[in-house]
C-alpha cells in the first residue's frame, strides 16, 4: 500500500486565510481584491518575499510575495508608524509575521501533527526547492499593488 | 486620601516586533503597564530582574526559547504561580493547544485575532472588567 500526502490546501482556503489575516491586522477599509490577470505583474527588483515550511503529517512551503509598496504599507500599519523612516529590518519583521500567520493557518488545515519553521524573509523573489511543486496560488491586489500567496509541496 | 488603583503589568513575548507592537497597543489601551521580550529566555531574564507581570502573552515559535518551554519554566517557580499565561500563536493543532494548557497556560488565542478577541479572553480571566473598550 502506498500512502500519499494530500498535495495541498484548497485554493479557496488559502484565499480565506489570507483575507482573514489581512482584515484582522490591516483593517477593513481597503479590501484585498483577488486578481485573475496574474502574469506578469511582479517586477523582481521590487518584491519582498517570505516563506515558512511545514514538516510532519504534511510537508510543504507557504510563501507570501508583496510589492515593496505593500510591504512598507503593512509594516507602517502593524507598527503604527506614520512618517518615521522604515528600515529593512522593520519590513522583514512585518512580512515575516504575515507569512507566519498565513502558514500557521494553512498548517492547521493539513494532516498533523507537524511543525512550522521560523519565517525566512528576503528582498527579492522567493526561491523554492526543485523537489517542490506549486499546488495553490492566490493572487490579489491591495491599494492597486500585487500580493501573492503560494503553497508548494512535494509531488505526490 | 484616595488610592489610585494598582496598575496591572503584562509581558509581551513574541519574536516579531510588529506583533509586539500590535499587542502592546491593545494591552496598553486596557491600562496595563507593559514590557516586551523577543523570546522566552529574555522574558525570564526580565522577570528575574524584577519585572513582575500579572499577565504574559506568549508566542509559541520563537528562537532561543519557545513559548511552551517558557511556560514550563514559569510553572516550576512557586513565586510566579499567580501569573496568568496566555498563548497568542499561529499554532492551532488540537494537540498543541492541549499540551500548552496542560503545561500551565490559562488561555489560548490563535493568530490572526481581533482586539476584541483578546479583550474577551482577558474578561474571562478576570483581568479586565466587562465593557472596557480596546
Amino acid at each position: 500500500m502506498t500512502i500519499t500526502q494530500p498535495s495541498g490546501p484548497e485554493l479557496a482556503d488559502v484565499h480565506a486565510i489570507t483575507e482573514q489575516v489581512w482584515s484582522s491586522f490591516l483593517g477593513d477599509e481597503e479590501p484585498l481584491l483577488p486578481r485573475f490577470d496574474a502574469e506578469p505583474f511582479f517586477p523582481a527588483e521590487t518584491v519582498w518575499s517570505a516563506a515558512v515550511s511545514v514538516h510532519g503529517g504534511w510537508t510543504g512551503t507557504v510563501t507570501v510575495e508583496l510589492s515593496s509598496g505593500v510591504a512598507q504599507s503593512l509594516t507602517r500599519l502593524m507598527l503604527a508608524m506614520e512618517d518615521e523612516p522604515l528600515d529593512d529590518a522593520d519590513v522583514a519583521d512585518a512580512v515575516g509575521e504575515l507569512v507566519n500567520m498565513v502558514g500557521g493557518n494553512v498548517k492547521s488545515l493539513m494532516p498533523g501533527p507537524s511543525a512550522l519553521t521560523l519565517p525566512v524573509v528576503a528582498a527579492g523573489r522567493a526561491a523554492h526547492s526543485s523537489e517542490l511543486t506549486e499546488v495553490a496560488r492566490f493572487d490579489a491586489s491591495w491599494h492597486g499593488e500585487p500580493v501573492r500567496v503560494s503553497v508548494h509541496a512535494p509531488q505526490s | 486620601m484616595t488610592q489610585s488603583p494598582v496598575t496591572q503589568r503584562a509581558m509581551i513575548i513574541d519574536d516579531s516586533r510588529a506583533m509586539r507592537s500590535i499587542l502592546r497597543r491593545i494591552i496598553q489601551s486596557l491600562d496595563f503597564e507593559t514590557a516586551e521580550a523577543g523570546h522566552g529566555q529574555e522574558a525570564l531574564d526580565q522577570m528575574e530582574g524584577g519585572f513582575a507581570p500579572d499577565l504574559c502573552l506568549i508566542d509559541w515559535n520563537m528562537p532561543v526559547m519557545d513559548g511552551y518551554t517558557f511556560i514550563t519554566e514559569v510553572r516550576k517557580r512557586p513565586e510566579w504561580r499567580n501569573i496568568t499565561l496566555m498563548m497568542v500563536t499561529t499554532e492551532s493543532e488540537q494537540g498543541q493547544i492541549v499540551k500548552a494548557l496542560a503545561a500551565g497556560a490559562h488561555e489560548y488565542v490563535i493568530k490572526p485575532f481581533t482586539p476584541d478577541a483578546i479583550v474577551e479572553k482577558l474578561e474571562l480571566l478576570g483581568l479586565v472588567s466587562k465593557g472596557v473598550p480596546a
